[in-house]
């Protein structure tokens, strides 16, 4: 399967499959340059990167300035950041980059020690290259699809299979002290969180009692802070209760017609059971499992 | 990518796509709604007018009958639907009416011959037909053909008790009177006449262009009574017409073949004549087979009395003979036959122990509960009302026969062939299925009528005895002239009694119940000789162990000094020696070698070809032990006589001493509640227990400031040392905070203070994480995870803007309630389980062998595998729990291939928590949301509505896979075990097919930490680090753990390309990975952002669409396995790029 362009000409292996700029850089429809992406120079396939000039309508995050943030589809899962930051420092001076799975908002910065934050899945990825300079941008769109980035070279190898495992195996060994400092330096910072918050509660609830010449302050929260959250299972709870009280007020089997009703009821549930059975055994012998032997 | 339509490849091909099961459910409910009318299927939608309107008296009675007599109206819709199954159409009845009419005619005329000697066989010379007797020794008499002097419908058709498949009319041809003589019943004479009248029909009908081909048999193999196998020409051979041949009535005197007469004569028999005068010793069997020829009218007549008294007498013999045939017991030398099904019948109707009244399924029940109750090999019964005088008295005909059943004549035992080991079987097998129909539990239906039970997939043990020919020798050593002439000849009947008595002398309380195979009845065609005794095939004894003590080394006799004494060194000859024991006693005993549970379960094998060679001249080499060799796959290294049991205990050991440590901690902060293991090591099902490692610091690199070992690239990949689970439940107190982040640090807090303590009190080497704690202890590697039992409910809550505390559920908390709830809770029940069954987990570790060796344990969850055995164990019906490794392999494959995951769930009764009521409240909501839940429903009494196990997998194209792969391996396995004689390798089964996958990674040996476990491990094996003997001291160093670089491959490949291809491989020491690309990934999609991953962009008419870089991606799988993978094979010819 050849990549075909425009008016479906074929053209030699590794040609672009977009449109071609004097510079021979790629571009296809949707405005994504294609570039390829090789992991060294002696590898035989490539991947094909999209890149395009980062631009949503309401972008909150600050450190994704529009004028200067390169958008990037397809790294491939053996790319970390530093190896990014590597490659695309060909095209000007790199601020930062940003790898995630989805494209899409960055999820809030958690400041968890390295011990406890979750490891995220090695796949493809999406990726935010903020450039120092907006012009690099323009660079890196207008590189010709035929000469690849190169992912690891001699100087400065990339770890991939076990060389990478035996480093992680490394890695992952937990130096006991400083995983017990990382535990008590959050259970500190936690332990004050919650003194203030109780600190708050004091003062909210003070601020309830009337002062010395006998004023309330009326705050939002109404009668004051409840001493315990509305759950959702509480009011399912009551409601459940008020049900029982009705039905237990409720006569049954007194009247005729109930007694008829009941008896009517019986043999409806029989028939009832009666019938599904029926079906029952109609499924199975349309699959012949009737069939002992 | 464009897959090359190839037809190998086209049914996996099919199977990976997903919505064909889909579509054969449409299929099913498309042919239900064309069968009823309101076109409505599911749920049931009745109209109010429906449900409500005025029963009839006829109708409330059928509703009535249904509720009362059986336990749900579908047993009685589900009996009726089998009985038309079975039941023969009027086409094929018609069809069996004409072609009875033509041999009737041609039999009529068939022609007169002169009269020659019975030994001149010239006549026939001209058809080459030869006569299905042999004639040894040789006998006096005349003999000559003429038309027969009538011809009559017996048996089970006449009487409408005739059942599919293998459709037989018996025709009886009585022969003329002039052919015969009054002296006929002597030495065989009259048994010759017949065969020899037989053959002469043969040599009339063959030259009839309306028969097909035409064979011999003998009626339930008994030589004596040859047949004459009768088909049409043409295509339809499913019929099968039976010619017997048979004297007048009233011919020869009944009373001369009472059980205690002689009518062969030793002198005849022998050929020497002696001189002096001897008793000749009675021929009860001879007697009974030419007594029983006279008597098929008589029977028949007595049959059709009855079934016309009792409508329900034709349904009710149709079904007892669908149990019998399930159960194998209905055709063979001393079966229990259709025949004999009707007469029991008919006895429990004349014995007023049934009403006439009563239905089919009462009518079964009763008479499986008659067999079940009553003892007829001490008991006998008898039909006869007025028996003549001259008739035997019941304990006459139990000193001539086994079991014991008369026929209404009085004369003849109908069991006469019948051994007591078969009644007994038949005995077992009735209260087994009494106890299945009371269980509300359990469908019975199937139990009891659906499903077959052939020998080897029933019982534990089955033992094969091959060189039939070697009986003879037997019959010598025994000395049994008498009962060899008795069988006229036939050895292997003469010899069956004792050998089955001598087996159940020497096995004694081992086994619940001994069985054996009956003899098959032979067939063959009438241009050729009757096949000889020794060409029989061989026989099969079939054992149901007592796992108490079947497998116990000692065989304690009786004391030195008392009488029994002699008997017991009489029965093991040689072997008995006397022994002193701890109470004091000084006793004969036996003693069997056997320290490991390996060495065991060959003892009965021994104890068996002891006994056969000491008493009966049977060499060892013929005693066959079917499927013994199973346990070769699971055991631990070759050199080593054991299969794990014993490495097992030793974990569980090592785990309840570190338990017991953890409870005595002094100074933790709060206490523990519980300690529980949640590993398959802990409940004995982990297919490789892990053994105690001894390590070779030297191999190693050595970390300083961690003071850990540490795996070297250019060393081969170390030993994998498995890290065992240990769920530490913590108290609950008001200390620990109401915040997920919060739990988890403090957590950690434990895990840190949890190892301090385990280093100051116990000195292990220990290492902390925030999710677990690394005790490495006795060479094994325990993992410790502290769990707070309100976790998963402070994940599942969350406050929302207006303070409104809801809960929520989501993956995280149920992963989290999986880890620390349910699995130590499955771990410590199966545990419990292997108590009671202590080869639970050698089948589970055999099950999930097999899986393995298949590819298939990446989608199936190890915990989902050990419920499918514990339900072998839990539900066995119609079996019993299995007692031995092959029979559990081959009830794991029949499950897995004959299970419908898609109509039914699987309900695991563990500790029997669950009661009838749940089990239907399980199948209602099973059936209510069938479409949402997962593929493989497995219910536990924890879980009735989730499937938790199987929630991930397997998926519909897997299973799929697997049901064919377990059908085929089944199939292999059955045909090994039935020819054990021919040595087969039982790892033919555990070699998956890979001829179906798209790439094969191919991996090196060196870097698979397990490759030593492999099916076929490579001779070359690396030096992995640890050392037999004393290891080096580690000096407090932390070994290299559960590191396995293949685990860590895989789990790379599954995270970057999981939406393109499936992964597959065999964690027992695999060395490939097959990968099969999934074929919805390889279509043409449109550009979008969210789909780029792997893919390359093709442009066509300013179009912009994207399809996956399968060379990109093969070039990956190289680079992410740099070091590990030894090549890409990429197996173009399916598939083109």
């Amino acid at each position: 399967m050849l990549p075909v362009c425009g008016g479906g000409i074929r053209r030699e292996k590794m040609a672009p499959p977009g449109k071609q700029h004097a510079s021979g850089a790629c571009v296809i429809p949707g405005g994504f340059t294609v570039l390829s992406l090789k992991f060294r120079s002696s590898s035989s396939a490539q991947h094909q990167l999209c890149v395009k000039e980062h631009r949503v309508r309401a972008e909150k995050n600050s450190n994704r300035p529009l004028d200067r943030t390169l958008f990037v589809l397809n790294i491939p899962p053996y790319c970390s950041e530093s190896v990014v930051k590597g490659m695309f420092s060909q095209f000007g001076p790199v601020q930062s980059v940003e790898l995630s799975e989805k494209p899409g908002p960055k999820e809030a910065e958690n400041t968890l020690s390295q011990y406890f934050k979750t490891a995220g899945r090695q796949c493809f990825k999406v990726g935010y290259i903020v450039f120092k300079e907006a012009s690099s941008i323009a660079a890196a769109k207008s590189h010709p699809l035929n000469s690849p980035l190169l992912v690891s070279n001699s100087k400065k190898p990339v770890r991939v299979g076990l060389q990478k495992w035996i480093h992680e195996y490394t890695q992952s060994i937990v130096k006991q002290d400083a995983l017990q400092e990382a535990v008590d330096e959050f259970m500190n910072q936690y332990d004050k969180t919650k003194e203030e918050e109780v600190e708050r509660l004091q003062k909210e609830a003070e601020q309830q009692q009337e002062d010395e010449e006998g004023w309330v302050k009326v705050t939002k929260g109404g009668k004051g802070t409840k001493a315990r959250p509305h759950s959702e299972v509480a009011n399912q709870k009551t409601l459940q209760k008020e049900d029982k009280k009705k039905r237990r007020k409720e006569l049954v089997n007194f009247y005729t017609w109930q007694r008829r009703d009941t008896q009517r009821e019986h043999i409806a549930q029989l028939r009832k059971k009666f019938e599904e059975d029926k079906q029952r055994i109609a499924l199975l012998r349309a699959q012949r499992k009737f069939r002992p032997y | 990518m464009k897959r090359k339509h190839l037809t190998s490849t086209e049914d996996l091909e099919n199977e990976v796509d997903i919505p064909n099961a889909a579509q054969s459910e449409d299929d099913v409910e498309s042919s239900m709604e064309a069968s009823k009318k309101d076109n409505v299927v599911r749920p049931l939608k009745l109209s109010k007018g429906d449900l409500y309107k005025a029963p009839t008296v006829e109708e409330l009675n059928q509703l009535k009958e249904a509720e009362n007599l059986f336990h749900c109206s579908l047993l009685k819709m589900q009996m009726e639907e089998l009985l038309k199954e079975v039941a023969l159409s009027e086409r094929r009845k018609k069809l069996l009416d004409s072609f009875v009419e033509e041999i009737n005619d041609l039999l009529q005329s068939v022609p007169e011959t002169p009269v020659v000697e019975l030994t001149d066989v010239s006549w026939l010379e001209d058809s080459a037909i030869d006569v299905p007797f042999t004639m040894v020794p040789e006998v006096n008499g005349k003999f000559h053909m003429e038309p027969p002097a009538s011809v009559d419908l017996i048996g089970s058709y006449p009487l409408g008790t005739c059942i599919k498949p293998r459709v037989t009319v018996d025709l009886a041809v009585t022969i003329p009177p002039n052919v015969l003589h009054p002296m006929d019943g002597i030495n065989q004479r009259y048994p010759r006449k017949r065969a020899l009248y037989l053959a002469g029909l043969a040599q009339h009908l063959a030259s009839s262009p309306e028969v097909g081909p035409l064979h011999f048999s003998c009626l339930h193999g008994n030589r004596l009574r040859p047949v004459l196998l009768v088909t049409p020409s043409g295509k339809d051979s499913s019929v099968t017409l039976r010619i017997h041949a048979i004297p007048p009535p009233d011919f020869l005197k009944p009373s001369r073949f009472h059980p205690q007469k002689n009518n062969i004569r030793t002198d005849w028999f022998t050929g020497i004549s002696s001189e002096q005068e001897r008793t000749e010793p009675s021929t009860p069997h001879y007697n009974s087979t030419v007594l029983g020829d006279h008597l098929p009218r008589p029977h028949l007549q007595f049959l059709t009395a009855h079934s016309d008294q009792c409508p329900a007498f034709r349904d009710a013999v149709a079904l007892l003979k669908v149990w019998l045939r399930q159960r194998e017991l209905d055709q063979g030398t001393g079966c229990f036959g259709g025949f004999l099904a009707a007469m029991l019948m008919a006895y429990l109707l004349s014995t007023h122990k049934v009403g006439k009244t009563m239905n089919a399924y009462q009518l079964l029940r009763n008479a499986l509960h008659f067999l079940a109750s009553t003892d007829l090999t001490k008991s006998g019964i008898t039909l006869a009302k007025n028996p003549d005088s001259k008739a035997p008295s019941l304990p006459e005909f139990h000193s001539a026969f086994q079991v014991v059943f008369v026929d209404p004549s009085g004369h003849l035992n109908m069991c006469a062939d019948m051994t007591a080991c078969t009644y007994k079987q038949i005995q077992y097998e009735a209260s087994q299925s009494l106890q299945f129909w009371d269980d509300p539990t359990l469908d019975s239906f199937q139990a009891l009528l659906m499903t077959p039970k052939p020998m080897i997939r029933t019982y534990d043990n089955v033992y094969q005895l091959s060189d039939m020919v070697k009986l003879q020798a037997s019959c010598k050593k025994l000395s049994l002239l008498g009962s060899l002439m008795d069988h006229s000849g036939n050895y292997v009947l003469a010899v069956l009694p004792f050998i089955l008595s001598l087996l159940q002398r020497g096995l004694g309380q081992r086994i619940r119940l001994l069985v054996h195979s009956l003899p098959k009845d032979p067939e063959w065609s009438v241009y050729s000789e009757p096949p000889k005794h020794k060409d029989q095939p061989p026989l099969s004894f079939g054992m149901l162990l007592n796992p108490e003590q079947c497998f116990s080394v000692l065989e304690r006799g009786p004391p030195a000094d008392s009488p029994e004494a002699a008997e017991f060194r009489q029965l093991w000859g040689s072997l008995s020696e006397l022994r002193r024991f701890q109470d004091g006693a000084i006793t004969e005993a036996v003693l069997w070698p056997g320290s490991s549970t390996c060495e065991k379960r060959k003892i009965l094998l021994k104890i068996i070809t002891h006994l056969l060679e000491l008493h009966a001249d049977i060499p060892n080499s013929s005693v066959l032990f079917v499927g013994g060799r199973v346990h070769e796959v699971i055991k631990l290294r070759k050199e080593i006589k054991s299969t794990g049991e014993e490495e097992s205990l030793k974990v569980v050991q090592s785990f309840d001493d570190l338990s017991r440590k953890l409870w005595q901690l002094e100074g933790l902060p709060l206490s523990i509640t519980s300690v529980q293991g949640a590993h398959p090591a802990l409940r004995y099902t982990q297919v490789f227990p892990p053994e105690p490692a001894k390590l070779e610091s030297s191999f190693f690199k050595k970390e300083k400031t961690l003071n850990a070992l540490l795996p070297q690239d250019w060393k081969a990949c170390p030993h994998y040392i498995t890290p065992v689970k240990v769920i530490c439940h913590m108290e609950g107190s008001g200390k620990w905070p109401n915040e997920r982040l919060a739990i988890r640090h403090i957590k950690a807090a434990f895990h840190l203070r949890l190892g301090e303590l385990l280093k100051q009190q116990h000195d292990y080497t220990c290492q902390a994480t925030p999710a677990h704690l690394d005790v490495w202890k006795d060479g094994l590697l325990f993992r410790i995870q502290v769990a707070y039992h309100r976790e998963p409910q402070v994940l599942r809550e969350k406050v929302t803007p207006e303070g409104l505390l809801i809960v929520r559920d989501n993956p995280e908390a149920q992963a989290l309630e999986v880890e620390t709830q349910h699995k130590p809770f499955l771990t410590s029940t199966l545990h419990g389980l292997q108590q009671q069954h202590p080869c639970f987990g050698a089948v589970c570790r055999l099950a999930k062998r097999w899986l393995g060796a298949q590819l298939f344990m990446g989608e199936i969850g190890e915990d989902a595998v050990d419920l499918l055995v514990a339900f072998l164990f839990l539900q066995p019906a119609p079996f019993t729990p299995p007692s031995s490794l092959q029979v559990g392999l081959l009830r794991f494959l029949h499950l897995l291939s004959s299970f419908d995951w898609r109509i039914n769930p699987l309900v695991v009764n563990l500790n029997g928590k669950l009661t009838a009521s749940d089990c239907t409240e399980i199948k209602n909501h099973f059936i209510a949301s069938r479409e949402s839940l997962p593929v493989m429903f497995i219910a536990t009494p924890n879980d009735h509505k989730a499937s938790i196990w199987t929630k991930t997998g397997p998926s519909v194209p897997v299973l799929q896979r697997m049901v064919t792969v377990a059908a085929e391996s089944l199939h292999v396995l059955e045909a090994q075990f039935a020819q054990p004689s021919q040595n087969h390798d039982i790892r033919v089964v555990f070699r998956p097919p890979l001829e179906a996958y798209d790439v094969l990674i191919h991996l090196k040996t060196k870097q698979v930490p397990l490759a030593a476990q492999a099916v076929d491990p490579s001779p070359i094996t690396f030096p992995r680090g640890i050392s037999k003997g004393e290891g080096g001291s580690l000096g407090g160093a932390f070994p290299v753990m559960d590191f396995d670089p293949v685990k860590l491959y895989l789990s790379e490949l599954r995270d970057a390309f999981g939406d393109l291809a499936l992964f597959f491989y065999d964690p027992f020491g695999g060395k490939v990975i097959a990968v099969l690309w999934k074929p919805k990934a390889f279509e043409q999609q449109p550009f979008k952002t969210s789909l780029m991953n792997g893919r390359k962009v093709e442009v066509v008419n300013e179009v912009a669409t994207t399809a996956p870089n399968v060379e990109a991606i093969v070039e990956d799988f190289r680079i992410m396995g740099e070091g590990l993978v030894e090549n890409v094979e990429p197996r173009t010819e399916k598939w083109v790029v």
